[in-house]
């Protein structure tokens, strides 16, 4: 498995530096944010300066049905902006054949074979037995209907945007996925909507645990390949689960998918600067928590063995103004990347799920060693997540009978 | 060739449109599929007679020489490592066969199974209850062996519950757990048809290797996978089913 580079607003030089330093190895394009022109040409220079990258393009059409969405230059797309303002109505067989069509054609004739996958346009859903869940799987059936008369060089990921709280019942998850396996395609694009967004924000124990069931019937059981979006630190879990790639990006909302992102901005202060750190499987800030625990003579147990390191490691205050938001981006995705890796290297899902467990343990293990030193955290750096993570996992292992 | 005549007077619930419309559906799916692990149409196409005011229908298949499977479990036992390999090949394709047309068999059982005695290929036979999903119903009642059926067979909750070759490749597995085993995997503690259901819907069978030992493990999983409860956790497709049973067979030559 390997991490992909979430792109938003800001890319900058982001990206490449991230793909020289294999700390990413793909991209996944978002056209809400920058000019359709850049979008493209950006699309075909990466696929020609990394040919091993894997590229994609979200076609973000789950905004055309979003009660007036600031969807930035989305409008510049045509299979976004002849279809968008969409109600209940606009679903018809036709109507969503045309969608499909739009949408994909675009990618082909623009992109042809340089992307890794064609994904498909979907709409959000915060149910499994919902209407506009059944919306989502029509779309999903006619995408892999149209894909296959279309010849495309590139495979299709079907694209899924769903609500965490649809994953509060099992039997609606069985009875979805029972359909969405019936779909011959490459593989699925996934995207969690999350209901809040704040550093950490662990999904709950229950619907996370489902999820991950969720990505490990499709992939480990069906052979799809699975892409998660917007997954962040849940990576390594979700590799546990079999997922193919994660994705996360350098804001926070490029981190965790909520409709804030398509809502009127309500400004808001710039966010402190933290440091990502695989051993404790947080961002602690920079100033005071990662400075406190160099004062405490236990900096190195936390850092990431990244090569951003030397700047922290003479005192994390005094190397603050040298930790830019690109440097700390690209340090984030290295930890993702890396605790990615170590799991990805073990031969059987069940060693990645140990793994993954140490991983956590550890993580614990350090908190304590941290706190006995006196060192406090902020409620989103601390432990609590991890806890989450950890019931988490034993559902996911009770669902999966690999417990 | 085997003359295959229908009694539409004999049947106490439906109506000579329905027992017209499953001989039509028979005789079309012998007709479409050209695979050699279904029973062929013989010479004589559909025709009705009346015979003693009766109305019968009436059409010929091939006549398969050799013995069904539910005989054979009788006087022979359970079948070798090879041998279930080959049976699952060859009706996994007869499946296939028929999903191309978007139909399902829905009586998978050992007694629709034939192994020819000149090839010991095997056969499914008995088109009767093959279920078009692009057309209308004929029953709105469970049609099929029940001791046979699928979960989703027999659930009329589930709203999403379209039935596809999924569920005759839970039907297969049964017919493998048992020629693998001499059992069938739902019938233990089971006094009636009722419970054979619910364990079908309910209850996760034994192991086939717990029951035989020595069989491959890798093979016992592939029944076990057969016969998961939701069709997501079966196999989506006949090819990936065959590819794990074409391993089996690689490991068992390595051997």
């Amino acid at each position: 498995m390997s991490l992909l580079a979430q792109c938003g607003y800001g890319r900058g030089g982001k990206i490449e530096q991230g793909l020289d330093e294999d700390v990413i190895h793909g991209v996944i394009m978002s056209p809400r944010d920058e000019h359709r022109d850049r979008v493209e040409k950006a699309i075909n220079e990466w696929c020609r300066s990394h040919p091993n990258a894997l590229v994609m393009f979200d076609p973000q059409f789950y905004a055309a049905n979003l009660n007036n969405p600031r969807d930035g230059h989305l409008s510049e797309f045509d299979y976004y902006n002849n279809n968008s303002g969409l109600g209940r109505t606009h679903f018809s067989g036709t109507r969503i054949q045309r969608y499909v069509k739009e949408c994909l054609d675009y990618q082909h004739q623009t992109f042809g074979g340089n992307v890794g996958y064609l994904s498909s346009p979907t709409i959000l859903f915060d149910a499994f037995r919902d209407s506009w869940s059944q919306v989502a799987l029509n779309m999903a059936v006619e995408a892999a209907d149209y894909h296959h008369s279309l010849k495309s060089p590139r495979p299709l990921l079907i694209s899924l945007v769903i609500s965490e709280t649809a994953f509060q019942t099992m039997d609606a998850v069985e009875e979805f996925l029972d359909a969405l396996t019936e779909i011959d395609t490459q593989g699925f694009y996934i995207i969690i909507r999350r209901n809040s967004s704040s550093v950490h924000n662990a999904m709950e124990s229950g619907p996370f645990g489902r999820f991950m069931y969720f990505c490990h019937v499709l992939t480990t059981i069906n052979e799809y390949d699975v892409i998660v979006g917007y997954s962040d630190w849940h990576s390594f879990l979700l590799q546990a689960a079999g997922v193919t790639h994660t994705a996360t990006g350098w804001y926070q909302n490029l981190r965790q998918f909520s409709l804030a992102r398509f809502q009127p901005s309500t400004g808001g202060r710039r966010p402190r600067k933290r440091y990502s750190s695989a051993p404790l499987l947080s961002c602690p800030l920079v100033t005071p928590e990662l400075q406190d625990i160099y004062l405490a003579d236990l900096l190195p147990s936390v850092l990431s063995r990244s090569i951003y390191d030397g700047i922290i490691h003479n005192g994390p205050a005094a190397g603050e103004a040298g930790w830019t938001d690109e440097i700390a981006c690209l340090a984030h995705w290295h930890s993702v990347n890396s605790l990615s890796e170590r799991l990805s290297a073990l031969p059987t899902q069940r060693a990645r799920i140990e793994e993954a467990e140490n991983l956590m343990q550890n993580a614990l293990t350090l908190y304590s060693q941290l706190s006995s030193q006196n060192v406090s955290f902020d409620p989103s750096t601390g432990p609590d997540h991890i806890r989450e993570w950890q019931d988490s996992l034993q559902e996911f292992r009770a669902l999966a009978g690999l417990s | 060739m085997a003359p295959n005549p229908t009694h539409a007077g004999d049947q106490n619930r439906e109506s000579l449109d329905d027992v017209t419309s499953r001989a039509q559906r028979e005789v079309e799916t012998m007709q479409q599929c050209s695979t050699p692990y279904l029973v062929r149409m013989g010479p004589i196409g559909l025709n009705t007679a009346c015979v003693e005011g009766d109305p019968i229908i009436y059409f010929s298949e091939e006549f398969v020489e050799g013995q069904n499977l539910h005989s054979y479990l009788h006087s022979n036992g359970v079948f070798s490592l090879s041998e279930l390999v080959c049976l699952a090949l060859h009706i996994s394709e007869a499946i296939k066969a028929i999903w191309q047309f978007a139909k399902i068999h829905r009586d998978i059982k050992p007694g629709n199974i034939m192994r020819r005695n000149d090839s010991g290929d095997f056969v499914l036979l008995d088109m009767g209850l093959v279920f078009d999903l692009q057309d209308e119903p004929l029953s709105v009642c469970p049609v099929g062996t029940p001791y046979y059926f699928s979960p989703e067979q027999m659930d009329f909750n589930n709203r999403r519950s379209v039935m596809n070759f999924r569920s005759d490749l839970f039907s297969l597995g049964i017919v493998l757990y048992e020629m693998a085993t001499g059992n069938h995997p739902f019938i233990q503690g089971a006094t009636s048809t009722w419970d054979v259901l619910g364990n079908i819907a309910n209850a996760t069978p034994r192991s086939p290797e717990a029951l035989r030992p020595g069989l491959p493990e890798n093979l016992s999983s592939i029944i076990l996978r057969l016969l998961a409860k939701r069709p997501a956790l079966r196999y989506r497709s006949i090819d990936l089913f065959q590819r794990a049973l074409r391993e089996v067979e690689t490991e068992r030559a390595a051997q």
